[in-house]
């Protein structure tokens, strides 16, 4: 959630989302986010999320807003871990194409910046690109013309996605990660793109050295 | 002045080789004849603790007590004695130096690293520019100077492409494929362990020095600062094209390669994306670094992407066309014009559009090559790959074509050709029409095909 918060800050595009600890504030938030809404677990100690049963997607109503709240407290009770929650956050639900953007440091190239196709087959598909930062607007257009999801991007029945929309994100990140090189890695994940680009989660890990 | 000295280096009026030998199980018997047999023009003094004479050359017990000044010293003995001999380097003063000895930061014991050290400082001390150690040396093809332990180089057609690598041993398979491919080399040279010459300073110097490299072919494995080679690159005005390919792709190739030449090969898709970045083509075979660096010297660049596919068998003018459009390549539609002169050339007994089967040419040769010189003159074709098969109703083909491509003017487009005959019967005609008029003959259609599209990424990054 802070990762988020400070991207916003940033002037990086984000998923709507509010946190909170009550079920009735869930479903107020969810109905001025508007349907459908996502539920997930904010917690510092759980990384993924999924295998604790702490996403619930496609929410239409308040009822089912409320219903998936409980079930995740619920799971997280049984669990014997409910201290670890920080709260729930409720989200507008993404839409789009799924993508993961980052950065890391290399030993030997420095900062680089990473970007392909997300979901749930990233680790089999590694349909995944790199450069070194800085890159440029040549480079963000390779970048993603490499990458297999270019053939669904520019297929005839995908009309929402504007190549140059990607382009300035991803030029953005590498612009960002230059200005604040304490930056070690950052995980834009996923990321949805459609006609607009939404970044629905994220962690950033601050170099120890100048923290 | 590190420029100068380079240009001694790798064109020196005169050689001393220590550690010098007559015995054939010795380096320095191998580093000798590399430079009597590959015909250098300038002195060679043998150095020798007790020889007089070596390969029948007057020897001297060390460099300093040759009365001539020596541009290149190629050091051959053990690595323990180095460091005096690298001094006596230095006293006289030389340019530059070959260390081919080996057993220094690539072995696993501690002394390799410290002998190593020792080397560095006293390169700095002299300021000698040192190619290894730990290599088998350059051969510079454009002067005759074959400073390496393999005289067999000398035998590479000579031709602009500049090798580049990391490996000696890929050195010598690339050489010796260039031979049977017919590839015109300028320069090859293993960097080996780099103690001051590492990728940076030799691209620059054959990119901004060398006028004989027109291309610039590299194989690394690892190096520690990569992020230096391409900003060199990038500083580069007016730069020459330049191919790579990357190996240790894997973990384990990770770990050789350190253990190979002391450096780590690093994390691969990053380097996919650098070497990109950088503009430089990647290759992922010896045959395809062959292919592609072999149409970048001979051919002109493309304009476009459309293909032309002229065979005189329809199979591999087929198997052409079928790479093409996998590359990325598009089959160019003739103009009208252009069509109908092929009409009037061909009988409409096979497919005259393209690809087009010159089948009813066969008895022809002349019939063939007017085919080839009205495609190269469509306005909507930007490179031709022009394929022929031996069978024996067309042995005079290449004869013929040689002759009246001599006569021609020089083609505007790339010709990739494929000539294909059992050993001995084209083999004359095939050497010389190879590199002709901006044409290049490649082995099969496909790798012909391939080529193609790899001088038109290349031509693409050019601008």
């Amino acid at each position: 959630m802070e990762a988020l918060e400070f991207l916003k800050k940033e002037g990086f595009p984000i998923l709507e989302s509010r946190i909170t600890i009550s079920e009735e504030t869930a479903a107020a938030h969810a109905k001025v986010i508007g349907f459908p809404v996502t539920l997930k677990i904010s917690s510092k100690t759980i990384i993924h999320k999924t295998e604790f049963n702490g996403v619930k997607t496609l929410l239409l109503n308040e009822k089912e807003v409320k219903s998936a709240f409980n079930e995740i407290v619920h799971t997280f009770n049984i669990l014997g871990i409910v201290r670890d929650l920080d709260g729930i956050i409720v989200q507008k639900m993404g839409r789009g194409l799924e993508f993961i953007a980052g950065v890391y440091m290399d030993r030997q190239f420095g900062h680089v910046i990473m970007f392909g196709q997300g979901g749930i087959y990233v680790e089999a598909l590694k349909d995944v690109t790199f450069r070194p930062i800085p890159i440029t607007r040549k480079d963000a257009k390779a970048m993603i013309e490499e990458l297999n999801i270019w053939k669904i991007i520019t297929s005839p029945r995908q009309k929402k996605i504007n190549p140059a929309m990607i382009e300035d994100f991803l030029l953005k990140i590498s612009d960002f990660v230059e200005k604040n090189n304490m930056i070690e890695e950052m995980d834009l994940n996923p990321v949805f793109i459609s006609e607009e680009i939404n970044i629905c989660d994220a962690r950033i890990k601050i170099c120890s050295e100048n923290s | 002045m590190f420029d100068e000295k380079l240009k001694r280096l790798f064109s020196p009026n005169s050689i001393a080789v220590i550690g010098a030998s007559d015995s054939f199980d010795k380096l320095g018997y191998h580093v000798m004849k590399s430079l009597v047999k590959g015909n250098y023009k300038f002195p060679i003094y043998p150095v020798n603790h007790s020889a007089q004479n070596i390969w029948g050359i007057k020897a001297y017990p060390s460099i300093l007590n040759i009365p001539q000044p020596v541009d290149l010293a190629v050091i051959v003995v053990p690595a323990k004695s180095v460091p005096d001999v690298l001094y006596e380097c230095g006293k006289k003063g030389v340019s530059g130096v070959v260390l081919i000895t080996a057993g220094y930061k690539e072995i696993e014991a501690e002394e390799g690293k410290i002998l190593e050290d020792e080397i560095k400082r006293i390169a700095s001390e002299f300021e000698i520019p040192i190619i290894g150690p730990n290599t088998f040396g350059f051969v510079n093809l454009t002067d005759s100077v074959n400073a390496s332990f393999t005289y067999e180089f000398s035998l590479i057609k000579k031709g602009g492409v500049t090798l580049i690598s990391q490996s000696g041993g890929f050195c010598h398979i690339c050489g010796f494929l260039a031979m049977e491919e017919r590839m015109g080399m300028a320069k090859l040279m293993s960097l080996g362990n780099r103690v001051n010459i590492d990728f940076p300073e030799a691209v620059r110097y054959f990119m901004e020095k060398d006028e004989a490299t027109k291309v610039i072919a590299l194989y690394i494995e690892g190096i520690d600062e990569p992020k230096r080679l391409f900003k060199t690159i990038d500083s580069i005005k007016n730069k020459k094209p330049v191919v790579a390919y990357k190996a240790g792709k894997g973990e384990k190739g990770d770990e050789a390669s350190r253990f190979h030449t002391g450096s780590l090969a690093g994390n691969y898709r990053i380097w996919k994306g650098a070497i990109r970045q950088a503009n430089i083509l990647e290759v992922n075979s010896i045959e395809e670094l062959i292919d592609t660096a072999k149409v970048i010297d001979l051919c002109p660049f493309l304009k476009g992407n459309r293909v032309a596919v002229l065979s005189s068998q329809a199979g591999p003018g087929i198997i052409a066309a079928d790479t093409l459009l996998l590359s990325g390549m598009v089959l160019s539609k003739f103009s009208s014009q252009t069509q109908e002169n092929i009409n009037k050339l061909l009988p409409p007994f096979a497919i005259r559009t393209n690809p087009v089967d010159m089948g009813p040419a066969w008895y022809s040769p002349e019939t063939i090559l007017n085919i080839l010189k009205v495609v190269a003159d469509d306005e909507n074709t930007d490179g031709i790959i022009f394929i022929a098969i031996f069978a024996s109703a067309n042995l005079n083909l290449t004869k013929d074509m040689e002759k009246i491509i001599e006569g021609m003017e020089a083609f505007k487009k790339p010709i990739i050709a494929c000539l294909n005959a059992p050993q001995g019967i084209w083999d004359e005609e095939i050497k010389i029409l190879d590199g002709k008029k901006g044409i290049a003959i490649i082995h099969t259609p496909e790798r012909a095909a391939r080529a193609m599209a790899s001088l038109w990424e290349i031509s693409r990054l050019k601008d």
